[in-house]
């Protein structure tokens, strides 16, 4: 044990005065994380899975207007009143435009008093012989930010359309109330009975009678849903952890190189006691980086205007996933360190199955936005099942035991790459 | 010379690696008692350098019998590790750790704990003429301090055998003089010593046996002396034309 510690010990001092190193390990990493969760938070508001900004500009001021906001403003569009700086359509579309708003909506004046007028029109008897006569239609203006995603824009329109068919059905069965009451008491009929003697006929009408059933509500109450923070914290740590790989190959191979191995192998230490001496060093790496990390996301987020990174509800299985990633991470440096020939070819070799592994396993897009034949592929990637636990936990809700396949996946890559270094050492 | 009088011993070596056109050891035969200093000569590609490292055990012989002290090591190497060391033919320390750094670290696999490592480590230092330079990085050594660091790394465990593989190459004549010093020191106090080289005259100096090999096979073994007055030859370089020839080996 005392030699473990020692070669643990004599790691950390190697690796402590490897600058480089320690760049690649802990700084690249932690500016990864900022960087791509704020690119991120934009790419989500782009595509709607958060909160849209809309600019709103009500220069009506009555009843459409309100309406339009009561309506739109719902968990997926939040919307900014105008007026400040926008005072004017023009204001508002180039503040879209810009890019500041992804929508921005002009509800011109008197929209409310001319949709009324129209109504009115539509049901006056006295003007069926101008039936043809085109109406003046109330006309909303929709500034859409040239780079949204076309879903996301087809979503906002189907929802306007929606909400002013909603404004104007309203109105329509106002006005056939009103003229079904004054129609009712010219021809005297009981008022009992009917569908709006208790209930207005309009209010009756709008009520919702189909509800949809959104797929998210089965998620368990005590998780966030998707979370740019969530999900890159522990995924950019998941990388920097799998990045020690390379570091620790390369002082294997220095060893060897140098023919510091030959030395060692004359020594009264065995090659597991050496192996265990790196793995223990580098896992204690692996939790620094994680810490790092994490730290950033509960301290820095917030002051970037992103929200904080919380891991309270499952702070043992967040690191029983960081613990086994680690040693991942240090067993897989060490098939790189045995098979690979040069540092040259374990830093080549170990930095391009690293991205790749990052990338096949949802590090850096969203495994459920990929391709088909990508996803399936996810699977094989270290760093999938490491993610997967942690979003597991963070994300989903889940138990620790829905964790446990992924968890048994990364102790089995430990043993097969410990079991293929050894026989590569051997060779 | 008895078999508990011999300290190093193979038995019919073979090794023949992949690809290879010949094998690296073809019957290696050696018998080196106890307490002596051997020489192991040979062209490049000879086989000394497999030869070290098979009786040293960094790898095995694919056919053939290795003993050190009468001990096997496929059975005793955890016993033979203590008593044995190597000195590797490139300077096998950590260049980015200071010398007593190094020290420390490879006395700590010998075993040695606090006290007599201390004690170990600063003794190692004082045989290398490094006592001034303990807190330098090896990395801003010159190449004198760093061979004998080399050295001396294979001195902490006191080992009763040890193996050389070229030490002195590539240094100044005067750090040169110091490594034979302190190997001849070593080997009085009974320290059977292998060493391997190119200088010829270094080994002739400093070596009371000496064995030629050559395709894999020791081709001749004797003292200096006697195999110069056998073999007609002035030199060793000489002796070692005569049984090796003139033809360039790695070419």
């Amino acid at each position: 044990m005392l030699k473990i510690i020692t070669i643990g010990c004599n790691e950390l001092a190697l690796l402590g005065r490897d600058k480089a190193g320690l760049l690649v390990l802990f700084l690249m990493p932690a500016i990864l994380v900022v960087i791509i969760t704020l690119v991120q938070t934009n790419v989500m508001e782009r595509t709607g899975l958060a909160k849209t900004r809309v600019l709103f500009l009500d220069l009506d001021g009555q009843a459409v207007g309100s309406a339009l906001y009561k309506f739109l403003n719902t968990e997926n569009l939040r919307l900014v009143g105008g007026k400040k700086k926008e005072k004017t359509a023009c204001d508002l579309e180039k503040a879209v435009r810009n890019g500041k708003y992804q929508v921005g909506i002009v509800v011109p004046k008197g929209s409310t008093e001319r949709l009324r007028r129209n109504i009115e029109h539509l049901f006056a008897e006295h003007d069926r012989k101008n039936e043809k006569k085109p109406l003046k239609e109330v006309r909303l203006h929709v500034f859409f930010d040239p780079g949204i995603m076309p879903g996301l824009r087809a979503g906002i329109t189907a929802r306007l359309q929606m909400t002013v068919q909603t404004i104007s059905l309203a109105e329509k069965f106002s006005v056939l109330e009103r003229m079904l009451k004054k129609a009712s008491a010219e021809l005297n009929l009981p008022t009992e009975g009917s569908p709006f003697s208790t209930v207005g006929l309009r209010e009756l009408l709008v009520r919702p009678v189909f509800s949809l059933n959104d797929n998210a509500a089965t998620v368990s109450s005590d998780s966030g849903g998707y979370d740019p923070v969530q999900q890159n914290v522990i995924a950019w740590a998941l990388f920097g952890i799998f990045f020690t790989a390379i570091p620790i190959a390369g002082t294997m191979i220095k060893e060897r190189v140098s023919s510091i191995s030959d030395r060692l192998a004359t020594l009264p230490v065995t090659p597991l006691q050496l192996f265990a001496g790196k793995i223990a060093a580098y896992v204690g790496v692996c939790l620094c980086q994680f810490l790092l990390i994490a730290l950033l996301g509960v301290y820095l987020f917030p002051y970037l205007g992103l929200p904080s990174f919380t891991i309270s509800k499952h702070p043992a299985g967040i690191f029983l996933i960081m613990l086994l990633s680690g040693f991942s991470a240090c067993c897989y440096g060490l098939f790189l360190g045995t098979a690979c020939k040069s540092f040259e070819q374990a830093s080549t070799i170990g930095a391009t199955t690293v991205v790749a592994a990052a990338a096949i396993g949802g590090v850096m897009v969203p495994v459920y936005a990929m391709p088909d034949i990508m996803q399936r592929a996810s699977i094989i990637s270290p760093m999938n099942w490491g993610l997967s636990a942690g979003q597991d936990l963070l994300m989903r809700g889940s138990s620790f035991s829905a964790i446990t396949p992924d968890l048994c996946r990364l102790a089995l890559f430990c043993l097969l790459m410990l079991v293929f270094s050894r026989l590569q050492q051997n060779r | 010379m008895n078999d508990l009088q011999i300290a190093i011993e193979a038995r019919g070596l073979i090794k023949q690696y992949k690809n290879a056109e010949g094998p690296a050891l073809d019957s290696f035969t050696l018998k080196v008692a106890q307490g002596e200093f051997f020489g192991l000569l040979g062209p490049n590609g000879a086989g000394k350098t497999t030869a070290l490292s098979i009786l040293c055990g960094l790898f095995s012989p694919d056919a053939g019998n290795v003993f050190i002290l009468g001990m096997d090591p496929k059975q005793q190497a955890a016993k033979i590790k203590q008593i044995l060391s190597m000195v590797p033919q490139e300077i096998a320390l950590y260049s980015s750790l200071t010398l007593r750094e190094n020290l420390n670290f490879f006395g700590k696999m010998y075993g040695l704990q606090a006290g007599r490592l201390r004690e170990r480590v600063s003794r190692c230092l004082e045989i290398a003429g490094l006592t001034d330079f303990s807190d330098r990085f090896v990395s801003s050594c010159s190449g004198g301090m760093r061979r004998r660091l080399n050295l001396v790394a294979a001195l902490l465990n006191e080992p009763k055998v040890l193996f050389l593989d070229e030490p002195t190459a590539g240094i100044d004549a005067q750090s040169r003089r110091l490594i034979h010093e302190q190997l001849r020191q070593i080997n009085q106090q009974g320290t059977t010593i292998l060493y391997t080289t190119h200088y010829l005259e270094e080994a002739g100096e400093l070596c009371r046996r000496i064995g030629i090999i050559d395709n894999g096979r020791l081709v001749r073994e004797g003292r200096p002396d006697d195999l110069l007055s056998i073999s007609n030859c002035g030199t060793l370089d000489e002796l070692l034309f005569h049984f090796t020839g003139t033809q360039l080996r790695d070419a």
